[in-house]
């Protein structure tokens, strides 16, 4: 057996060495066509995603402000963003507002999605009115809520005005500005969600739904037990995508509130857009948008420990 | 698989290269400084807020094109039709893109920051001191175009504001409308009069009008330049002290007292035109004809300025420069003359309700159009700016949303100061 192994490299015949060239060959071309369809991603990547993070790293240990002049001033940029009060208020308030829209959006996407899973009139109506908020333009959607939250003929006040309450100035007043933009963030995000959801829910194993059905499980039973679980990778798709775009909010914020009053609904990409293109403190920005960068990563970080912890349970 | 990757990352330099090429090539003249006008070729690149993108905005920028063409015929001029909103974005991401503008159209608040920051080129060389500003133009704007000595940008219009009162709310009130509040004291005391209120204490009518209903800065500044105390002093902030916090504490007195706080109507036109308010702060013109508020509501106005010890009025303002990096600096002082003569400075304070910038603008076609920028016009050597400091322009966002928070309690006005103050360079 030992002999025959040690002999056969050297006695290999042209048939047998064929085989094994050919299949390295194959495996050469495959790496081959690998990289030349990944080239645009990467080449995108590169150009799109990796140097500007290398430049925005390099630049948060800079005062550069695009003067003639700049140096390097080490974590300075840090320290003092750290003792900077639209930063904190910008951060709290992008925390905040993420811990707020993601899980409130994410279980009204869901029930909403049950709800159009099911076999009810006008489906095809409600699907689409539930998606048209995603597909208009957030400038559109901003300027419509803004007329809702009108405080002289607005659409809130006057639903209001029908059960005696007085009119709140929505956006104007400290106390409901973030929660006001929170309602519409919410609202806004709903039809990816629910379109992603109703997908994953129309594959959940009929099988598994009429056996548990046929055990006597109630309908909550056979949602915890067969219809939860299935979910579980979706959950972790909607939750990551949700992170990524609740805390790069920005257009909504600008166009409704401009972080006002105060910084009451300052977030992190509107104080860094601010920092970077009006107060022409690039080197500032860049440290708060590492700051962000790291943020997100700590929180999709968080929601991979929860979906574990899902999983094993 | 190495000659895969080899080819890859080759591929990937070449695209890099190509695309780092295309970047930087192509769209960057070569400097025409010193060649003859006649003969010089290229594109000047224009940033300029003071044409409004409508026809007749554009009709009378081409006016100022072709005049500058008579000197430079072979030069292109791209403009680019900002606003003061997004004036800062343009400039910084055309020096960040290495395509910088010849020629900057800015406000009073962002010449001396730009002249420190070396993006803005001393008009010196072209024979522009602060001492011909002096005898060509408004003498009260060349604080706001001088740094260091040097004079760093052109006057074109000035954008001045007054407050206003409504004679009809005064007598009805029984408040003398010949007789006008002018200092904070009074201002306050007539306003509590003015205001109007329905049943569950909800204000109806406004008695003062802030004007910039979530933004205090220039109010702050005028009526604090009122009391005979300028927001800087010699390059030094001025407001962090007695005089400073008692103009913050009367602005927190009178939001959601006389005014509620945000408070702006669908036009966005100060709310004493329409009646929403019986006094406020107004801009620089009033369009008294049928299009505009009508001669009715324009005929129960009656003008004056905040005098709490000195008489200011706050002007603002559109000023030329020509960018430190332009590579036509020459063609750029070329465009500025014919910016400035006054057909031109004529037009764009027409289109903008603003002042003609000149020496004589008390007796400009915009001033004898209507009774507002009469008034303005008449009071020009009591302009106050905005600003004051090199790092003006990175602050004054905080500086905002400083003052707000101190407004509405958030914060204290005196810590809110101090700490403005702090941040001064």
């Amino acid at each position: 057996m030992s002999a025959t192994l040690e002999r056969t490299p050297t006695v290999a015949s042209p048939r047998r060495d064929a085989p094994a060239k050919d299949s390295r060959k194959l495996v050469r071309s495959q790496v081959r066509a690998g990289w030349l369809l990944l080239a645009p991603a990467l080449l995108h990547s590169g150009i799109f995603l990796v140097i500007p993070i290398i430049f925005a790293v390099a630049l948060s240990f800079t005062d550069y402000s695009f003067g003639d002049s700049w140096s390097w001033v080490g974590f300075e940029n840090y320290s003092v963003l750290f003792g900077d009060a639209n930063f904190r208020a910008a951060f709290a308030n992008t925390v905040l507002y993420a811990v707020v829209v993601i899980p409130v959006s994410m279980a009204v996407s869901l029930a909403i999605a049950l709800g159009l899973n099911q076999k009810i009139r006008g489906l095809g109506f409600f699907r689409t009115a539930f998606y048209v908020p995603t597909v208009t333009a957030t400038v559109a959607i901003a300027t419509i809520w803004l007329w809702i939250y009108n405080p002289g003929s607005g659409l809130a006040n006057g639903f209001l005005s029908l059960f005696g309450f007085a009119p709140n100035q929505w956006l104007s007043n400290p106390d409901t500005a973030l929660p006001s933009l929170m309602v519409v963030g919410i609202w806004q995000g709903l039809g990816t969600k629910i379109i992603i959801y109703l997908a994953a829910l129309q594959g959940v194993s009929r099988d598994l739904q009429e056996s548990a059905a046929l055990d006597g499980a109630s309908r909550w039973q056979r949602f915890a037990n067969v219809t939860w679980p299935a979910l579980g990778p979706v959950q972790f798709f909607v939750l990551v995508t949700s992170i990524v775009g609740t805390f790069q909010v920005f257009d909504l914020v600008y166009v409704m509130t401009d972080g006002g009053p105060g910084t009451e609904t300052m977030v992190l990409v509107l104080d860094i857009y601010q920092n970077a293109f009006q107060d022409l403190r690039l080197g500032f920005a860049s440290a708060e948008t590492v700051i962000l960068m790291l943020l997100i990563a700590v929180f999709i970080g968080l929601g991979r420990l929860l979906q574990k912890a899902d999983v094993n349970d | 698989m190495r000659r895969g990757a080899r080819s890859g990352v080759v591929v990937l330099a070449a695209v890099l290269g190509l695309a780092a090429s295309s970047c930087g090539n192509g769209v960057i003249d070569k400097s025409t400084d010193g060649v003859p006008p006649a003969e010089a070729t290229g594109t000047l690149r224009v940033l300029i807020p003071s044409f409004p993108p409508s026809n007749k905005g554009r009709e009378e920028f081409d006016k100022v094109v072709e005049d500058f063409k008579k000197t430079y015929p072979k030069m292109k001029v791209e403009p680019d039709f900002a606003t003061y909103g997004n004036l800062n974005e343009k400039i910084s991401t055309s020096i960040a893109a290495g395509i910088p503008y010849d020629v900057m159209v800015t406000g009073v608040g962002w010449v001396q920051t730009f002249a420190s920051k070396r993006l803005f080129a001393d008009l010196g060389p072209y024979g522009v001191t602060p001492e011909v500003i002096q005898d060509k133009s408004i003498g009260a704007m060349v604080p706001a175009a001088t740094y260091d000595g040097k004079l760093y940008a052109y006057p074109i219009v000035a954008d001045a504001r007054a407050v206003a009162l409504r004679v009809s709310a005064f007598k009805e009130a029984g408040l003398d409308p010949d007789r006008p509040p002018k200092n904070m004291t009074e201002l306050k005391a007539a306003a509590e009069k003015l205001t109007k209120r329905d049943a569950n204490g909800t204000i109806t009518r406004s008695g003062f009008d802030l004007a910039a209903p979530t933004s205090f800065r220039q109010t702050y500044t005028t009526l604090l330049a009122s009391t005979g105390t300028p927001l800087y002093l010699d390059g030094q902030p001025n407001y962090s002290n007695a005089k400073g916090v008692e103009t913050l504490e009367w602005i927190k007195s009178m939001i959601n007292n006389v005014q509620v706080y945000g408070q702006r109507n669908a036009a966005q036109q100060p709310l004493v035109y329409t009646g929403e308010a019986a006094m406020g702060i107004t801009g620089g013109a009033v369009d008294c004809s049928d299009k505009g508020i009508g001669q009715a509501n324009c005929d129960d106005l009656r003008f004056f300025r905040f005098d709490s010890g000195k008489e200011v009025q706050f002007v603002g303002g559109d000023l030329a420069s020509i960018g430190s990096r332009a590579r036509h600096k020459d063609a750029g002082w070329a465009f500025i003359q014919s910016l400035t003569k006054p057909s031109s400075v004529d037009a764009i304070a027409k289109l903008n309700k603003k002042i003609p910038a000149y020496k004589d603008a008390a007796n400009s076609p915009q001033a004898k159009s209507n009774p507002l920028s009469k008034f303005v016009a008449s009071g020009l050597e009591l302009a106050i700016y905005e600003g004051g400091s090199a790092n003006w322009l990175e602050m004054r966002g905080n500086f905002d949303t400083q003052l707000t928070q101190a407004v509405l309690g958030q914060k204290d006005p005196a810590k809110t100061l101090a700490n403005l103050s702090g941040q001064s360079r």
